[in-house]
């Protein structure tokens, strides 16, 4: 009851020192490392020696070549959030209404599961391998020449085959949601397959396809990795812009000038995201399973349509993954296509240190980044203090802003006294824990709100106080979320690039930066070696952390519906 | 279970809620109650009447913003729920999901410290009482409704709560199982003798378990008393309406005589029951009787009425007459004992309003549903 808010609280309600406690250490934290690297950016942006000055951010939006980097961006992101939404929907609709076995569900779960997962090069050295100057396809299959793989198309298609998982994950439960007891009343009043899909199926689909478009255009927006290998020089956009202009030119006000341009568009989509459109579902998902449909709601020949396509991109997905595994066991792909294992000799000598220092910093990211998640999570949702509803708001700011934002803001606020964080572990974790820790905030939120009430109420009644009845009941009931924040935190340091590119020092480096190095140095296969390392890590740990969900998770606790939500 | 058994009191609780449209509304509003020791006290009334929240001010669950509450000679007021030893059964039951049925039931007493032997028995001794012996180790998602219905029962009276609440318990079960449980609570009420109070919208349900029931009106108790006092005289024509269904009558007070007031209606002049306080000679009245007490008689009868067959509907056990009387219409019930002839449509009958079936009301007030 929302006007239960404005009433005297009640007994045993009382302000709990360890709330308070727990409150004020986490304001500090985020005021740290949230609040405070933003504003010195735009200290840094808007300032010049001590002055309001807005001749930095003039200089960007007067260069004519940034200005293209901006159009290129928006463009590049709004061509992804419509090719993505549409191939997310094609999955969708075919997983929801096709009427699949199970084994062909889970076979088009885990093939959308790979991209999610994978290092950020992945998709963008498999094309190089593929329709690059000496590629499998343009020059071995095809005998094209002097082809070039470097500009927009590819980019295009590298970052959907990215990022398409996140509108089938968006759209799946929403199709699935909606009744289909409203399809057959439209087919019972006498309206064709086609006819339905139109005047019901897609209408009642629309918030989620917003949905969709706009996490995909946020993530086409933030992506640093693909552009940076396949855009080229012709297509440059704002992430990688800002990249250049500090390693290349050394001009970190430039860079960040830049970083606040980005910030603009990625804020709005923000916004609209969670305060409009998510506003308009008409379905509500409540997390369980996908109800088969009572009638076929695709005729035969659509749905082996529809099948044989996703069938295609699922094949072309595992291609590119198996090239990525045969180029780091041959000497060089296109060139010499003898085995070898002098890749993984060569990650595993010269670029030990990389591994130890990624699995040392995930390693530390991943419990911190799980506790924050829940901590914040159950803190907002069921305690009553000063400044609640601000801080699940301040706490999604870097998991919403694109990673170069996060990472430059981090590079200014904590390069210099007071704060000199710079080149040391502790940076890289906090920024992996406030930057991928809200995942664990948003499944406990989800979670908790899925708990009634009267389930505390009932232990309290029984006689149990607040202490037992956490430990007992509400604990228990959020531990799926607590995995969910593990996961994602681990995966994400063993894959994240964007943020911590700029955080990266001599003493700790990263496997994702050295892979660019390599990739920059044409070293493709020790690349290809480290990808698929990462990717071998990570399917160890998902699995582990199934396994531990499994174990703990009572039969009867509600679910997270993905470990990779958001 | 011999506990010593205590009553409740509740003293003039409120309950305030700011409502983002309505303003300032009183949930509950001087709710004054006095349950005695292992009474069944039913509160009554529809969504929104300031039930649930004073069931919950009982409970511990919501702090009133004035009144106190009484557990026996003890004011409980300020204690918090998990200090006052009530046995609580939610609407949606509120299994803890996490736990087997074993564990939820003995959670309470594991709470308390009990030992790990007294447990044991104990659970199983009252999952045998509410007939789940053997569900020990499912869990709640498993079982039926009816199945989870007992074990919030179970887990609530395990406990030896000093009171027993409930929160509209039955309303997510069918017709059918309502009325089996109604009667189990019931029958479970009496061997255990706790002062139980319990909440619901249904009538019949409140009829069927309560020694006594209190019929609440945004925020109010309007009438308190067993189920024949409500049913045969409603204080209210709330009461009376919401209570069993009521042919209301308009009519004029037009003498007030020794065998109680006589009230010109339907063309006619009817003796009735006793006139409220406030009304005279002259009063415009309402007069109200129930289905079943408007007789069909003989054409002959001394003071029949005559009345005009509208529709009529085999039923089975009765039958349901629509009545036109004096241009008023009547709603009538015959219970049928034996096959008799049915009433023709647009047959003129003769119908009898008997004094002691007719309750005079003061005229219809903007309450009634």
């Amino acid at each position: 009851m929302s006007a239960a808010a404005t009433a005297p609280r009640a007994p045993g309600a009382h302000r709990d020192p360890l709330v308070a406690g727990a409150a004020f250490a986490l304001w500090a934290l985020l005021a740290l490392f949230v609040v405070y690297p933003l504003a010195m950016l735009l200290a840094r942006v808007l300032t010049d020696q001590g002055h309001f000055s807005l001749a930095g951010l003039a200089a960007v939006l007067t260069d004519r070549h940034q200005i293209r980097a901006f159009w290129n961006s928006l463009l590049l992101g709004t061509l992804v959030g419509l090719v993505g939404t549409v191939l997310g929907f094609v999955f969708a609709f075919t997983a929801a209404r096709g009427r699949l076995p199970p084994w062909m569900l889970g076979a088009m779960d885990a093939s959308v599961l790979l991209p999610l997962v994978s290092p950020p090069f992945t998709t963008a050295i498999a094309m190089i391998f593929s329709f690059g100057p000496r590629g499998l396809i343009t020059y071995d299959l095809l005998g094209l020449k002097g082809v070039t793989v470097y500009g927009l198309s590819s980019t295009l298609f590298s970052e959907v085959i990215t990022y398409f998982p996140i509108a089938y994950l968006t759209l799946r439960p929403i199709l699935a949601g909606i009744d289909s007891n409203i399809e057959g009343m439209a087919l019972s009043l006498g309206a064709s397959r086609w006819r339905v899909f139109r005047t019901v199926t897609l209408p009642l689909s629309i918030p989620g396809l917003a949905n969709a478009f706009l996490l995909l255009f946020a993530a086409s927006l933030a992506d640093f990795a693909t552009p940076l290998i396949l855009a080229g020089n012709q297509f440059p956009v704002l992430p990688t812009q800002a990249f250049l202009q500090i390693t290349g030119m050394f001009d970190l006000r430039g860079g960040a000038a830049l970083s606040f341009v980005l910030l603009v568009p990625a804020l709005i989509v923000f916004l609209l995201q969670r305060y409009w459109v998510s506003r308009r579902f008409y379905v509500t998902v409540t997390g369980k399973g996908a109800g088969t449909a009572p009638f076929d709601s695709v005729s035969p020949g659509v749905r082996n349509l529809l099948l044989a396509f996703c069938l295609l991109v699922a094949l072309a997905i595992a291609y590119f993954y198996v090239l990525l595994l045969y180029a780091s066991l041959v000497v060089a792909l296109g060139a010499n296509h003898a085995l070898t294992l002098q890749h993984y000799k060569v990650i595993f000598t010269d670029g030990v240190k990389a591994i130890r220092d990624t699995l040392i910093i995930a390693g530390l990211a991943m419990p911190l980044g799980g506790l924050y998640g829940v901590l914040l999570g159950y803190l907002v949702t069921k305690k009553e203090f000063l400044g609640r509803r601000s801080m699940e708001l301040v706490s999604m700011i870097n998991y919403a802003l694109p990673g170069t934002i996060v990472g430059i803001a981090y590079l200014i606020a904590f390069n210099d006294p007071p704060i000199e964080l710079t080149g040391t572990a502790l940076i890289i974790v906090a920024c992996y824990i406030f930057r991928y820790g809200p995942t664990g905030i948003r499944a406990t939120v989800a979670l908790l709100s899925q708990i009634d009430k009267s389930l505390e109420e009932a232990s309290q009644g029984l006689g149990a106080g607040s202490g037992t009845t956490f430990r007992r009941i509400t604990l228990p009931l959020i531990l799926p979320a607590f995995f969910a924040g593990l996961g994602v935190v681990f995966i994400r340091s063993m894959t994240a690039i964007s943020a911590t590119i700029f955080l990266v020092s001599v003493s700790w480096t990263l496997i994702t930066v050295k892979i660019l190095e390599n990739i920059t140095e044409l070293s493709l296969g020790p690349a290809a070696a480290f990808s698929v390392l990462v990717c071998v890590i990570v399917f160890v740990v998902i699995g582990l952390i199934g396994r531990a969900l499994r174990y703990f998770r009572a039969p009867g606790a509600a679910s997270v519906t993905s470990m990779l939500g958001g | 279970m011999g506990m010593d058994t205590i009553g409740v009191r509740v003293a003039g609780i409120s309950k305030r809620y700011t409502h983002r449209v309505k303003g300032e509304i009183y949930a509950a509003r001087e709710v004054e109650l006095d349950v005695k020791p292992g009474e069944f006290l039913t509160l009554l009334g529809p969504s929104g009447c300031g039930k649930t929240t004073t069931l919950r001010v009982i409970a511990g669950f919501e702090h009133p913003d004035a009144g106190r509450v009484y557990f026996g000679d003890e004011d409980v007021t300020g204690k918090a729920a998990n200090q006052r030893n009530i046995g609580f059964v939610f609407q949606n039951y509120a299994l803890f999901p996490h736990l087997s049925i074993f564990e939820n039931v003995a959670y309470g007493l594991r709470v308390r410290g009990q030992a790990g032997g007294e447990i044991a028995k104990a659970v199983g001794d009252v999952l045998a009482l509410v007939g789940l012996a053997g569900y020990e180790q499912q869990f709640s998602a498993q079982l039926s409704g009816g199945e989870q219905q007992r074990v919030a029962l179970a887990r609530a009276i395990v406990i030896r709560p000093r009171v027993l609440l409930f929160d509209e318990p039955l309303s997510n079960l069918d017709a059918k199982l309502r009325i089996q449980m109604r009667q189990e609570i019931r029958a479970l009420q009496r061997r255990l003798a706790i002062t139980t109070i319990y909440v619901t919208h249904d009538q019949e349900e409140a009829m069927a378990v309560s020694d006594r029931i209190a019929v609440m009106n945004q925020g109010s108790v309007v009438q308190e008393g067993s189920a024949l006092d409500l049913y045969h005289r409603p204080a209210t024509d709330f009461v009376a309406k919401f209570i069993g269904r009521v042919n209301s009558i308009p009519g004029r007070v037009a003498a007030i005589g020794a065998d109680g007031p006589a009230i010109a209606a339907l063309g006619t002049t009817l003796v009735a029951r006793t006139l409220p306080a406030g009304l005279a000679t002259g009063s415009a009245v309402q007069l109200m009787i129930r289905p079943e007490a408007v007789a069909i008689v003989a054409p002959d009868t001394p003071g029949a009425l005559a009345a005009t067959v509208v529709s009529s509907s085999f039923l089975g056990e009765k039958t349901e007459v629509q009545l036109r009387c004096a241009g008023e219409g009547l709603h009538a019930v015959r219970y049928n004992a034996g096959p008799a002839e049915p009433l023709a449509e647009g047959a003129t009958v003769a119908v009898c309003l008997p004094a002691n079936a007719l309750t005079v009301l003061p005229p219809a007030d903007r309450e009634a549903p």
